[in-house]
């Protein structure tokens, strides 16, 4: 990727290039200039080469250019305006061409501020003081404006609706050239080969609104790649993707990388398929940087954080889990993991696997499942639902759920489980008959009797808040049910304390941290205490440590009430986890309804429904077919490999 | 949460959807123009019916989306029919309801405007549905020559208007989860308001600080003009409509200024 040198378009009075066509989709480009700008027009740069230019400088022979320079960080601090601490401490980076860093940390350490800086959003529209050097491209980041390192830095946002502009594709990819006035000619032959850069070659044409998660954020990837930037900076791109989404996205950026030598600097959670992609690992602890350095040696150690509300948290929650599992086998074999032995992806894995075998004396941990009182809590029956009688969204969906579950719902974007949650809440009117809510016809009931059954935690949290105080939040859904205020004030002590915000009864919900913000949510359903708790992607949005957290209480929700958790999620760590049931819904019907680890053992059905298995189970049975004399069966957890490794190595030993 | 909005552009292939904005915008104003200059229920008939069939056959709306978009415009205009039938003098009774004598000139009257409320509504919806906003906004650019940042902030206005009912949806649902009940009253909808104000105005802000970033990380505004790729021109159909919705607005308001249509009007005074 190469930049064009933006001093080459006019300053003073830009010439305005405007192709005609009769219609969009015949589109046929000619370079016409209004005559009222043509006295300013300056001739324009030779188009063939131009991108001979490009052609040459993106090839995958970097030679020396590795070296350049790309990102110069000495000493920035950065204190947002009216902020009295910095959210960047002292932080010093410098990234070299054709790297591809990942940035580690807690949410509110500091990662999406440092993105921002980037290309100099940070101080120039998220106003604030920065202190320190910070020189991108070559550019002063203090001196230079957001628009001059259009050409040299590309920035793909967490949510891609909020970032494209547009409504077609070829429009939102062609938006950067124009605004840089470049010739029709190139701004159509960058918008190809951009579009072929992230596999969309046909979707010119196309409407953003027709597109999947995955392809609309493929689209803010090509809308500023082809600008062709030296640095591409992504905050969280894949965070409302599904697995399939994901892995369309990733597949990109390390081919953008890897072919074209494009410097990549980006924030993600989900490590597990990234680890083996990135060249170099930073983890960020309250806005400084704590740790830089190589992947595996970033993963071969724990280390402890601090969470936004500046609790204590372990490093290791931001880990790949086949990272997690060689600790764990370290820690087990009583042996020293040195980074060279961490492994980044399954294949690392089953290797090391494969070639440490436990000590005899290792004592093998398991824990007997736990047997739970269960009691029948709703049933849908043939159930079918959509919006309009020509696109059914649900085909004759069948669930019965049980009290004192955790059942996770699972499926592609658009697969129809949002849509399935609200029946089950009410916001979508449920047909009649369809539904037994605790052997009531769901449609029958009204709202706030629904509610006291069944609540909905959304996934975002200030979309439920209607009060200015934390404790008047939690009572709002007892005092409309004309609850008396003595038994009022003992629930809310008691959701208070359990949801750890009592020091913050008094405070306004928006002036909480998102993961209050989410604890607030949840304790306003719990307050009602529901039979069934829905919870619509607890992960979006959250570090892996605060969906561990938030999932933490719904377990103790379980044990204390006996309720049942439907989470709906694309997190199959989670799942895994957490989860004693899977339901898989693809296309609007029921594809699966079982045990996590059927569901991760079936391929066919991953495939069909855009999920991937976790990263521990497809070890063990990669374990389990390579070695079938071990006696290895796929397992779900880290810990059950190590122990299924421990007695498998006393086995072989005696 | 999917349902599409029916005053919101759909791409499509028919007629209307491949004129050029400003034809489609002039033919707007001339329907409107023709709309408030009749005054008599048959010529209001025929503008009503030409608007209609614009939708089914220019514009390939189905009845259906048709009914969907102005069924409450239609209850509206049926109120008003009634009421300004009855409340309205006249000379000629055409019948009587409960002895109260309806009159042929109020019926003609209360026609023609409870028709040119809908049709003017019908042709909006037909403008909005056939006509992207950012075509609008770069044709404003390249033929009405309105700088472009003023065009692009009407065009993203347009654009986020229905990512904005779609969030008050999710936060209307969301409240609702909580048990506060829809207000009918004046006064429970100024309260309802306020609950949503917060979260809608997080969320906005959110997300305009996100566009602002998009749009200037690649370079909107870097300089006073910019290239557009793919800009609509005015073609033959489009100087078609323009010129007979024109000649239609200029023969009416001329038939209207020299007494022709007095001359034809049945319940004309004498």
């Amino acid at each position: 990727m190469t930049t064009n040198d933006p001093t080459k378009t006019p300053t003073t009075a830009s010439p305005q290039f405007a192709s005609t066509s009769h219609s969009r989709s015949t589109a046929r480009p000619i370079l016409t200039v209004s005559a009222r700008n043509a006295p300013n027009r300056i001739p324009p740069a030779d188009f063939a080469s131009l991108l001979e230019a490009t052609n040459a400088d993106a090839s995958p022979c970097h030679g020396s250019l590795d070296t350049e320079v790309v990102v110069d960080l000495s000493g920035v601090t950065y204190t947002y305006e009216g902020e009295a601490d910095p959210v960047l401490r002292n932080v010093s980076l410098r990234v070299n061409r054709s790297e591809f860093v990942l940035v580690l940390g807690p949410s509110g350490c500091g990662k999406s501020t440092l993105l921002h800086l980037l290309n100099g959003s940070v101080p120039h529209i998220l106003n604030g003081t920065l202190e320190g050097t910070a020189v991108i491209c070559g550019k002063v980041v203090a001196e230079t404006k957001v628009a001059d390192f259009a050409t040299d830095v590309g920035m793909v946002f967490q949510d891609p609706d909020a970032q494209i502009i547009n409504t077609r594709v070829r429009d939102e990819v062609c938006f950067g050239l124009e605004n840089l006035c470049r010739r029709v000619d190139e701004i159509l032959a960058c918008q190809k080969e951009a579009l072929d850069c992230v596999g969309l070659p046909d979707f010119g044409d196309r409407s953003i609104f027709e597109l999947s998660g995955g392809q609309k954020q493929r689209v803010s990837i090509a809308a500023v790649l082809a600008a062709r930037p030296r640095l591409l900076v992504l905050d969280e791109p894949t965070a409302n993707l599904d697995p399939a989404g994901m892995a369309e996205v990733f597949a990109v950026l390390a081919r953008l990388n890897r072919e074209y030598g494009t410097t990549i600097v980006m924030v993600e959670h989900r490590v597990d398929e990234l680890a083996d992609k990135v060249s170099r690992v930073v983890l960020m602890d309250q806005g400084a940087i704590v740790f830089d350095g190589s992947p595996r040696a970033a993963f071969s150690a724990r280390r402890v954080v601090h969470s936004e509300e500046a609790d204590i948290v372990p490093a290791a929650s931001w880990f790949p889990q086949v990272a997690e599992l060689a600790m764990d086998l370290a820690a087990a074999s009583r042996r020293e993991l040195l980074p060279d032995q961490v492994p980044l992806c399954i294949a690392d894995a089953v290797d090391l696997c494969a070639a440490w075998s436990a000590p005899k004396e290792a004592v093998a941990v398991t824990t007997p499942p736990v047997e739970r009182l269960k009691k029948p809590l709703l049933a849908i029956k043939s159930l079918s639902f959509g919006y309009d009688r020509n696109t059914p969204i649900l085909k004759k969906v069948d669930l019965a759920l049980e009290s004192n579950a955790i059942v996770a719902l699972l499926g592609r974007n658009g697969s129809g489980k949002t849509t399935l949650a609200r029946l089950l809440v009410g916001i979508n009117a449920a047909p009649a008959g369809a539904i037994d809510l605790g052997g009531k016809d769901l449609s029958k009931l009204g709202a706030r009797e629904i509610a006291a059954y069944v609540g909905y935690v959304f996934q975002n949290p200030d979309h439920q808040f209607v009060t200015d105080q934390v404790d008047e939040e939690i009572a709002y859904g007892l005092k409309v049910r004309n609850y008396s205020v003595d038994e009022i004030a003992r629930r809310v002590d008691e959701v208070l304390a359990i949801v750890d915000l009592k020091r913050y009864r008094h405070r306004s919900p928006f002036s909480l941290s998102l993961g209050e913000r989410r604890r607030l949510s949840v304790a306003t359903m719990l307050v009602l205490e529901p039979h069934l708790l829905v919870l619509d992607e607890p992960t979006i949005g959250q570090d892996y440590e605060r969906a561990q957290q938030l999932m933490g209480l719904m377990a103790r929700l379980r044990e204390r009430y006996g309720t049942t958790i439907l989470m709906i999620t694309h997190d199959v760590r989670l799942v895994a986890q957490w989860a004693d049931r899977a339901v898989v819904l693809r296309s609007g019907e029921i594809a699966f309804d079982g045990a996590p680890i059927e569901l991760f053992g079936d391929a066919d059905l991953l495939q069909s429904a855009g999920l991937l298995a976790p990263p521990i189970h497809e070890v063990s049975r990669l374990l389990a077919v390579r070695n079938p004399e071990r006696g290895i069966r796929p397992v779900l957890s880290s810990r059950e490999l190590v122990n299924a490794l421990v007695a498998t190595g006393r086995k072989t030993s005696q | 949460m999917s349902r599409s909005n029916v005053f919101q552009f759909r791409s499509g292939r028919s007629v209307f959807h491949r004129l050029d904005p400003l034809s489609k915008l002039a033919w707007l104003i001339g329907v409107s123009l023709l709309a408030f200059g009749a005054y008599i229920a048959w010529i209001q008939i025929i503008i009503s019916a030409i608007v209609v069939a614009t939708a089914l056959l220019l514009a390939r709306l189905s009845p259906l989306e048709i009914i969907r978009g102005t069924w409450l415009l239609m209850i509206a205009c049926a109120s008003f029919f009634v009421i300004q039938s009855t409340m309205l003098p006249g000379t000629t009774i055409a019948f009587r309801v409960l002895s109260k004598p309806i009159y042929v000139e109020s019926i003609d009257y209360a026609l023609a405007s409870a028709l040119r409320i809908y049709t003017i509504i019908l042709s909006s919806m037909i403008f909005v549905r056939t006509t992207d906003p950012r075509d609008l906004a770069i044709s404003l650019v390249t033929q009405m020559r309105l700088p472009y940042r003023i065009a692009y902030a009407f065009f993203i206005a347009l654009r986020i208007v229905p990512t904005i009912e779609e969030e008050i949806q999710i936060i209307r649902a969301a409240q609702a989860v909580r048990g506060v009940a829809r207000q009918r009253t004046i006064a429970g909808r100024i309260g309802e308001m306020k609950r949503y104000a917060m979260p809608l105005l997080v969320g906005s802000l959110r997300r305009a600080a996100m566009m602002v970033m998009s749009m200037e990380g690649r370079a909107f505004g870097a300089y006073p003009q910019r290239t557009f790729v793919d800009a609509p021109r005015m073609g033959a159909p489009g100087i078609v409509v323009f010129a007979v919705t024109l000649a239609s607005v200029v023969a009416w308001y001329t038939a209207l200024a020299l007494g022709y249509v007095h001359a034809i009007y049945v319940f004309a005074p004498a």
